[in-house]
């Protein structure tokens, strides 16, 4: 399979890994590697949805929306959520920026908590 | 790509992942394997790596879960690949990760046990 060309680096992935699971927990080295496949054929899966809907909508540019949307379509309920919440504070900062460095208005710029899990499974 | 400091004050400081600071996942390399999805992907907006690298991370969390659970139902403590093969199995929205995590795709006529549960 050529996926193995665009992986993400297997560090990250492994300290992702690590972080959810108990400090006991063990992690086989081909468990890393499997898991690493799995996130690139997830990143390919849903950049194919949200490229299809692009066509559709006669756009040429995937954006951070595009992804929310076919997260959303392909059953990421969870994960779009909250990444839609990301996407929003995303945006909030850079018009803070924008805003801040175009002029320097006494701007009062609200703090945005996100207030519960960012996580795609329920709490525990 | 922009430099990862524009972004670093979203990450770490709103409670989103902020354990471990700056990004998790390379933005650059995120986009290099949206743009090998598919011939039709040409052109991708600067927040939509930025989207992937908060998707994925949750993604990895929750497959990560649930192999977990499975090692943990098997009586051991070291996650391996058939946890992994087990907890896609066993979940309908990563049907997408069959093919991948049961490498018997290429010969249909070969019986693929995989758990129903």
């Amino acid at each position: 399979m050529d996926e193995h060309e665009k992986l993400l680096p297997i560090a990250n992935v492994g300290r992702i890994m690590k972080q959810i699971l108990p400090p006991t927990a063990k992690i086989s080295k081909e468990s890393k590697e499997t898991m690493n496949e799995c996130a690139s054929e997830f990143i390919s899966f849903v950049t194919g949805e949200a490229s299809a809907k692009c066509r559709n909508d006669n756009r040429k540019t995937i954006n951070g929306d595009d992804i929310c949307w076919a997260l959303a379509s392909l059953g990421f309920d969870d994960c779009s959520n909250a990444v839609v919440r990301y996407l929003n504070k995303s945006r909030e900062f850079e018009r803070g920026r924008a805003a801040a460095s175009s002029s320097a208005a006494n701007q009062n710029k609200q703090d945005y908590v996100v207030a519960g899990s960012s996580n795609c499974s329920e709490r525990r | 790509m922009r430099q990862a400091g524009m972004y670093s004050g979203i990450l770490s400081g709103g409670g989103i992942s902020g354990r471990t600071g700056p990004h998790l996942l390379p933005l650059a390399r995120i986009k290099k394997i949206m743009k090998k999805s598919s011939v039709d992907v040409k052109m991708i907006s600067g927040e939509a790596p930025l989207v992937f690298s908060k998707a994925c991370e949750l993604f990895i969390e929750e497959l990560t879960k649930r192999s977990w659970n499975m090692t943990i139902h098997g009586k051991r403590r070291t996650l391996h690949k058939e946890d992994v093969a087990s907890a896609v199995a066993t979940t309908d929205v990563f049907d997408f990760l069959i093919d991948l995590v049961h490498p018997n795709g290429n010969d249909v006529n070969e019986d693929d046990h995989v758990p129903e549960n």
